[in-house]
């Protein structure tokens, strides 16, 4: 192979001769990032698997240190996102420490319903998810499982007194409204099947009113009503209580104004658009199509795609306009891609380079200077193949972000450097990994498996409300949740397939493991379908192979 | 992460003791927080904080609201401000004490300066402010705290709360000339954009913004002039666009204005100054990616063969040479824009 000369240097970010605070901290970033560009092939870094991976074995055995007390309300999380990046390294748990896992989960569950941050905390959306993820990883049926010990009625009673008259829910009792809550209640809800009509009802048009004029989402909108039954010119302040009973006969929600809090932002905009994609079954039964929340995709992906930092950003996403490059954008941001081709945009086959304007080139993936190999080396622009490499942000960069600065070389994943590594960062580092190196799309094939094997009726005892699902949406909700798939053919592996995350295993050829994680849920496929199919009483056919 | 250090105001003298060794706090019994003496993965915390929630679970428990409640939640919110159900119980305490609601706001105009980037110390003021209702003084309060932090999404959403919440017309009177001031230190504080266009365009229509048609015009020309100071600024391009799809005005609108920007070298053939077209300035990197983009907009927005070719010809320019990054992005706008004229 012929040695051809490094790439020039990567143009900063222009100034146009006119500094702010925002381009001195920028410049600063990008001359530290700059370092950490590998300057020849030697300098190439895989993934420590081995090193990140004692990083999260200490803290799970160790401890955390004291400056994690900051996180002594996220304790579900703690384990979350230490044991979901065990998922997407190919480790596994032995009994012991999964039982162990179980017993401090279960001590955070509210007697009233929820999960709390720990024992005796207050029960609150957001530890609720990470419970319910960690017990789908660790937990099983029986006694002391977890899975059977989850309060499935208290915590639905839970999540509908937090609910408003604009179809959003406080995170917490008297606690604030936003997104991640909301992207909390529905993946608890879709899992453990807790889905009712009357939970659901306007949470999509509160979703579809945080987007805002930049395309992303903000963390909430704050709503006017008017006293019914004629609208008010100018609407009274709403009282936020938190009964929302009495208040939801008084006042009408006007449709305008319902102005985001907040400008657009990574975070929220994965969670809006992750509620949203859960919501997706409960649409065509909703009266007329014209009266249905929208929302602009095409804004949505244009600024989803901005939030690609440029070559001297190495290629990470940030989370808002402005702002700078941070690995846990790589899910937020890069994991949102997925979830755009659940709604029809961007996927495999709509992203064949287009027969317009040539390009004149054909398709390299192998580096100048070699010094990446890739999964899948070249292609015919035209084929199958290349339909399936492609996505709408650039997968290879946000890999190259995540394996030059994103690695602590101590172990652990982190922001940018030169900070320290943490359990947060570790996991969505890993995730966005997880989806810049493979493609996960909703499969028609599995969607029909789904609906041929469906057993209506069967599902766990307890009544959780008066309101029931039709047994046509909750066996959609079930379908459209399990019917991801990872393409095979679809991966793209930066620096070679050791670097591979969230592996497809096989056993004895019969049983396929999807071990890709889930764009929705931030689990693995096979976590959310041991989980799914358990609660929703069904049995998985095979998948084909 | 929060700072620590800046939130202690306790001196030598007055070291506070554990509640452990305190005698007013004898009848309550502290709960440790697991049973099991050696939980998985267990956060290894300072004396102080762990007897002060050992305490907290205990008055939980009984369910005591009490003045000492509030020493105890205020202790433990110092050590670690996202401790939410901390939080939660002082509020129901307060109420159930009827306590004077200026005392608690004056305790959160220290802790929200220590405490910055946490939801709750803001979450809390809102409930504070629902209380006394009084709504004027924050903004002032806000402004000093957007000092330290610029950007801060908590701060700025509380700001954008407020106004609506109340929706005083006192209270909006100011909020231009505050985004004024906001982006004249940092025209690049997406923040301070993202707040203009709530307060312009999202609330709905005040005393003296009835003539939408001078309001366009006022928020196109404020835009403009703003690119012309920064081209390269992706907030005040998307601020422009912003404008444009919520009024549902052609991009065509502004091509005269946008056309300079997209182009490789300053036009110096012209020495007129067009205040409705302002150029680029002298400093600007040209051309600018987001200029091109824009152009490309009009085209495939006007429609037609001659003006997709030219939107695909932009859109291939960005995809090879002024924004690579986004390559797969720009040959999908060309993609999809070439399917709606075949």
């Amino acid at each position: 192979m012929p040695v051809s000369s490094p790439p020039p240097a990567p143009r900063p970010t222009p100034t146009d001769a006119f500094p702010t605070s925002t381009s001195q901290t920028q410049a600063e970033t990008e001359s530290i990032l700059l370092q950490h560009i590998p300057s020849n092939a030697d300098a190439k870094q895989g993934l420590a698997k081995q090193s990140h991976m004692q990083f999260l074995v200490r803290s799970l055995v160790q401890g955390f240190p004291s400056r994690y007390t900051s996180q002594d309300a996220s304790q579900p999380w703690l384990l979350f996102w230490t044991i979901q990046a065990f998922s997407a390294l190919q480790v596994g748990l032995d009994p012991g420490n999964k039982q162990r896992i179980v017993d401090k989960i279960m001590a955070a569950q509210h007697p009233d319903g929820g999960f709390g941050g720990g024992p005796g905390q207050a029960a609150h959306l957001l530890p609720t998810y990470a419970s319910i993820c960690t017990l789908a990883i660790v937990g099983r049926p029986g006694p002391g499982g977890g899975w059977d010990q989850i309060n499935r009625k208290k915590m639905y009673d839970f999540f509908m007194s937090l609910k408003q008259p604009d179809g959003s829910f406080l995170v917490a009792h008297h606690a604030e409204v936003d997104v991640r809550g909301i992207y909390c209640l529905l993946v608890t809800a879709t899992l453990l099947d807790l889905l009712t009509p009357e939970l659901v009802s306007g949470t999509a048009s509160f979703v579809a009113s945080c987007q805002t004029y930049e395309g992303g989402f903000s963390s909430a909108s704050q709503p006017y009503y008017a006293a019914t039954p004629s609208p008010s010119p100018s609407p009274p302040p709403s009282s936020t209580s938190d009964s929302t009973t009495s208040a939801k006969h008084a006042r009408r929600l006007l449709e305008k104004p319902r102005p985001p809090l907040g400008e657009a932002h990574g975070g929220y905009t994965f969670c809006a658009l992750a509620a949203w994609v859960l919501l997706l079954p409960f649409r065509e039964t909703e009266g007329e199509q014209d009266a249905q929340p929208k929302i602009d995709v095409g804004n949505l992906l244009r600024w989803l795609v901005m939030m690609q930092g440029t070559e001297i950003e190495l290629g990470g996403f940030k989370g808002r306009t402005n702002k700078l490059v941070d690995g846990c954008y790589s899910w937020w941001c890069g994991g949102a891609f997925a979830l755009l081709e659940a709604l029809g945009v961007g996927g495999a086959g709509s992203s064949a380079p287009p027969a317009g304007p040539s390009s004149g080139e054909e398709e390299e993936w192998d580096d100048m200077d070699g010094k990446m190999v890739f999964y899948r080396v070249r292609f015919a622009p035209d084929t199958q193949a290349a339909r399936l490499i492609d996505t709408l942000f650039n997968r290879k960069a946000l890999q190259e972000y995540i394996l030059y600065a994103g690695q602590h070389p101590a172990g652990g994943l982190r922001d940018k450097p030169p900070k320290n590594a943490d359990a947060y960062h570790t996991l969505y580092c890993l995730s966005g990994l997880s989806a810049a190196q493979h493609r996960i799309s909703v499969a028609t094939s599995r969607r029909e498996q789904l609906r041929k094997a469906w057993v209506a009726g069967a599902s766990q005892d307890t009544k959780i409300s008066e309101s029931t699902l039709p047994e046509e949406v909750r066996m959609k909700v079930f379908q459209e949740a399990l019917a991801w798939t990872e393409e095979e053919g679809g991966s793209l592996i930066v620096g070679g397939t050791e670097n591979r995350v969230s592996l497809i295993m096989f056993f004895a050829f019969t049983r396929r493991m999807q071990n890709a994680t889930h764009p929705v849920f931030n689990l693995t496929i096979t976590h959310s379908e041991g989980l799914m199919s358990y609660f929703y009483g069904q049995n998985l056919p095979p998948r084909a192979k | 992460m929060p700072s620590l250090v800046s939130a202690s105001s306790t001196s030598l003298q007055e070291e506070p003791a554990l509640y452990a060794e305190r005698p007013e706090w004898n009848d309550v019994t502290p709960l440790s927080q697991y049973e099991d003496a050696a939980p998985i993965a267990p956060i290894f915390y300072s004396a102080e904080y762990k007897d002060a929630t050992d305490y907290f679970r205990g008055i939980v428990k009984t369910g005591e609201k009490s003045e000492r409640v509030l020493q105890l939640t205020e202790s433990i919110i110092r050590l670690n401000p996202a401790h939410y159900s901390a939080w939660q119980y002082r509020y129901e305490t307060l109420l159930a004490l009827d306590s004077p609601v200026d005392v608690e706001l004056k305790l959160m105009d220290e802790l929200a300066v220590s405490f910055l980037k946490t939801y709750q110390v803001w979450h809390h003021r809102r409930l504070l402010l629902m209380l006394t209702r009084k709504p004027a003084p924050e903004l002032k309060f806000i402004a000093a705290s957007l000092k330290v932090d610029a950007k801060n999404y908590h701060t700025w959403s509380y700001r954008q709360w407020l106004l609506a919440f109340f929706n005083d017309d006192d209270l909006w009177a100011g909020e231009l000339d505050f985004v004024d001031a906001m982006l004249t230190q940092d025209v690049r504080n997406n923040s301070a954009w993202h707040h203009r266009f709530f307060v312009v365009f999202q609330s709905g229509l005040r005393e003296g913004e009835t003539d939408r048609a001078r309001i366009i015009r006022r928020e196109l020309t404020f835009v403009k002039q703003n690119i012309s100071l920064v081209a390269n600024n992706p907030s005040a391009w998307n601020y422009l666009r912003g404008i444009l799809d919520t009024k549902d005005l052609p991009y065509s609108r502004v091509e005269e204005f946008v056309r300079p920007y997209a182009l490789t070298t300053h036009d110096s053939t012209t020495d007129l100054v067009d205040l409705e077209n302002p150029p680029p300035p002298p400093g600007a990197q040209l051309p600018c990616p987001a200029a091109i983009e824009f152009l490309a907009d009009i085209h495939e927005k006007e429609g037609g063969k001659d003006r997709i070719l030219l939107a695909s010809e932009l859109w291939r320019s960005l995809a090879d040479e002024h924004d690579m990054i986004r390559k797969k992005y720009w040959e999908y706008r060309i993609r999809e824009a070439l399917k709606r004229v075949k």
